[in-house]
């Protein structure tokens, strides 16, 4: 009795833990346009999963410039569409809405996705497709790189931008022996690689852990850390494990002994960070804080009393500068064609009160980056200008100058017949 | 390298100990109502949030007594309004529900508190390194073993000399003579379910002291809880205890050596576990046996 009890449970376990898949496929949030033929654009972004406070942050400033666009006529005076689809960070979920928002909602453009391995496998899809594809915030250097597509468009930088812009300040204040510690999917890796490089013309050495993504404790890898006795330790994590990494470097007393430093930082991530955990050297891929560029300013004020009067993060940039460039290249290429809309894109310069940058920005013709500004500095407790005032721009690098040329990224576009 | 390994058994040892506080509420609830709680993360989630919003007013000891009491409320309430429903049906019932159970809690917490990561403070003394040696040992990670001992020690106690304690351990061997014997069976599993939550809200809170709060970080635990409970030996408390050591251990060693296989070495121990010995490391053995 006893053992045919305990059988039926373990096999009913063992069938409920093999059962745990996490696919959700829900209805799309729409913000519903008043014309008869809107312009649709489709997001598809993790809202649910380890990436969701950023992929929030970007359909929250989605939301909202679709708003502005629609009280000043839309694009090419239509109303526009907002179609939200949640990847719920998986690929093939991710995949599938791409399809779905296609094939059955007939969306003109594609935005998306937070994650890297994601945006880069909806490439595959929108290609195929031939629709219009703008990728505000995944990092992977292959989707402006060696496998760059003609549709696709992307806004924040390439992890090359990122680490080429810090790795000359860290290596000039602190050293050249570094650990890394990095997420063990396309985003962490293509990063490395590009902080590997950088530091190897540099002179430097290094060692370091590729862990899971979502990794929680980084007690094991911190020894190792410890143990190797590096200048800096490069933590380029995301999100809450990010955060975790740091909070642990801290307390493990490891702040007195080596540097911290990383490639991207996001302020949502740091508004959570403990004040005493509060260091370390990183690129912001914008800044709210730009006394010196009045448009910087004007839409702070105009978007901060949508999101809870907080200061506008990075996130908020990327989606608002997306979907202005869609606005834009409609509007040049008088057409929502995708091929149309992608040639009046390319090299095209954003304008300032687009951008929200110091210096001219533009989406590269050679493999369709956006060659944004990119803001490296230090992390500070929270200064004047109030509680989002949390870092401290040392240099503002030029996007052009972080990137190298398009022939290097290898990238060949090739545009359809 | 012997200094490395020995360091990172320790760490295991400690990471393990949480372990095996989460994996013993799930444990205790599958033996007696076997029921696969798929809900459990999101219940030590919940349990994290509440100390979150006690601890402006009662301060982060208050929290960490009053908050996992708040979630074994809630889980009693759940058990009662939800889960007793699906004890007689098919167990893809009881899975799908508690699937579906945590995501709604999932989501709760997501539209309350948000999607960003939220800190618990936690008293600064807590914060620092034991001793500069072995930097690795915070004093709340001492604390934090310390709590995972004192509950375990508890709940084994409760289980083996109260009147309750052996009703449940009863439960789990035969369920039917049990109740034949005039035991008030559904009472006995709504207080299961709930000391089973407790355990969560327990370790909610002392995961949030350390990593802090998101609304995803019941999934990013609870695969280690089941696996643990698979290695140890569906059943056993015992085993429970012993797979979460030895995967605490042995995810804290391939970081040595091999750092990307760290979450992936936690499975390979299941698979050869169930290759070679299906029925857990003390399955056999029974509950505190």
């Amino acid at each position: 009795m006893t053992s045919k009890l305990t059988l039926t449970k373990r096999r009913t376990f063992l069938t409920a833990t093999a059962a745990i898949a996490g696919a959700q496929f829900t209805g799309p949030f729409i913000i519903k346009a008043r014309g008869e033929t809107p312009v649709k654009i489709g997001f598809i972004d993790p809202i649910t999963g380890s990436l969701s406070a950023l992929a929030v942050t970007e359909v929250e400033s989605a939301k909202w410039t679709v708003e502005q666009l629609n009280k000043k006529g839309g694009i090419l005076g239509r109303e526009v569409q907002l179609l939200v689809e949640d990847s719920a960070n998986d690929t093939g979920t991710g995949v599938q809405k791409a399809h779905k928002l296609i094939e059955r909602d007939k969306v003109d453009v594609i935005m998306g996705d937070v994650n890297s391995g994601i945006a880069y496998a909806i490439m595959g899809v929108t290609a195929e497709k031939k629709v219009f594809h703008v990728v505000p915030g995944g990092h992977t250097d292959p989707i402006t790189g060696k496998d760059c597509k003609w549709n696709v468009f992307r806004t924040c930088n390439t992890t090359a931008m990122d680490a080429a812009a810090v790795t000359g300040e860290l290596v000039k204040k602190f050293g050249k022996k570094w650990f890394f510690i990095t997420p063990d999917y396309a985003y962490g890796k293509t990063l490395q690689e590009n902080f590997v490089k950088n530091l190897k013309k540099a002179g430097g050495t290094f060692e370091g852990d590729m862990l899971p993504i979502a990794n929680a404790d980084f007690s094991a890898t911190l020894i190792k850390a410890k143990a190797y006795k590096p200048d800096v330790l490069l933590n380029n994590m995301g999100g809450a494990a990010q955060l975790n990494c740091m909070k642990q470097f801290v307390q493990f007393g490891m702040a007195k002994e080596m540097a911290l430093g990383g490639a991207l930082y996001e302020l949502e991530t740091l508004r959570s960070v403990p004040k005493e955990a509060l260091t370390g050297w990183w690129v912001f891929e914008w800044w709210w804080n730009q006394p010196n560029v009045p448009a910087v300013k004007t839409f702070v004020d105009a978007i901060s009393p949508a999101i809870g009067n907080k200061k506008p993060t990075a996130r908020h940039w990327m989606a608002y500068v997306s979907i202005m460039a869609i606005k834009l290249a409609a509007e040049k290429a008088k057409s929502l064609e995708a091929v149309k809309m992608a040639h009046a894109l390319s090299d095209m310069e954003l304008p300032p009160e687009v951008s929200l940058s110091p210096n001219k920005v533009r989406y590269r013709a050679g493999d369709h980056q956006l060659m944004s500004d990119i803001f490296v500095g230090e992390v500070q407790q929270a200064g004047a200008g109030g509680p989002d005032d949390l870092f401290k721009v040392e240099t503002v690098v030029k996007g052009e100058d972080a990137a190298g040329s398009a022939e290097d990224t290898g990238c060949k576009i090739n545009w359809p017949a | 390298m012997l200094q490395l390994v020995l360091f990172n058994l320790t760490n295991g040892l400690i990471v393990g100990t949480f372990y095996v506080l989460m994996a013993l509420g799930l444990s205790l609830i599958i033996n007696l109502s076997n029921v696969v709680n798929f809900a459990h993360g999101n219940f030590l989630a919940i349990g994290g949030y509440l100390a979150f919003v006690l601890t402006p007013f009662i301060g982060f000891w208050g929290a960490l007594l009053v908050s996992p009491f708040l979630t074994a409320i809630l889980g009693f309430v759940i058990e009662k309004v939800l889960i007793r429903h699906v004890y007689t049906r098919n167990h893809i019932y009881s899975l799908l529900l508690t699937f579906g159970l945590g995501f709604i809690l999932q989501d709760i917490c997501r539209y309350i508190w948000g999607p960003s990561p939220l800190p618990l403070n936690i008293p600064q003394s807590m914060s620092a390194a034991v001793t500069p040696d072995l930097f690795f040992i915070t004093w709340y990670r001492v604390f934090m073993v310390a709590v995972v001992i004192v509950a375990v020690a508890g709940l084994f106690a409760l289980l083996r000399y109260t009147r309750v304690g052996m009703r449940i351990r009863a439960g789990t061997l035969d369920l039917e003579t049990v109740s034949a014997l005039g035991v008030n069976v559904p009472a006995l599993r709504s207080l299961n379910f709930a000391v089973g939550s407790f355990l969560a809200g327990l370790a909610g809170v002392l995961a949030a002291g350390q990593l802090g709060l998101n609304p995803n970080m019941g999934d990013d635990l609870i695969m280690p809880s089941f696996i643990a409970i698979i290695v140890g030996g569906v059943g056993s408390l015992t085993g429970t205890l012993l797979g979460g050591l030895l995967i605490g251990v042995a995810a804290a060693l391939t970081t040595v050596f091999y750092p990307s296989a760290s979450e992936a070495v936690i499975y390979v121990i299941m698979a050869v576990v169930l290759l070679v010995r299906p029925r857990g490391l003390l399955g056999e053995e029974g509950m505190l046996s």
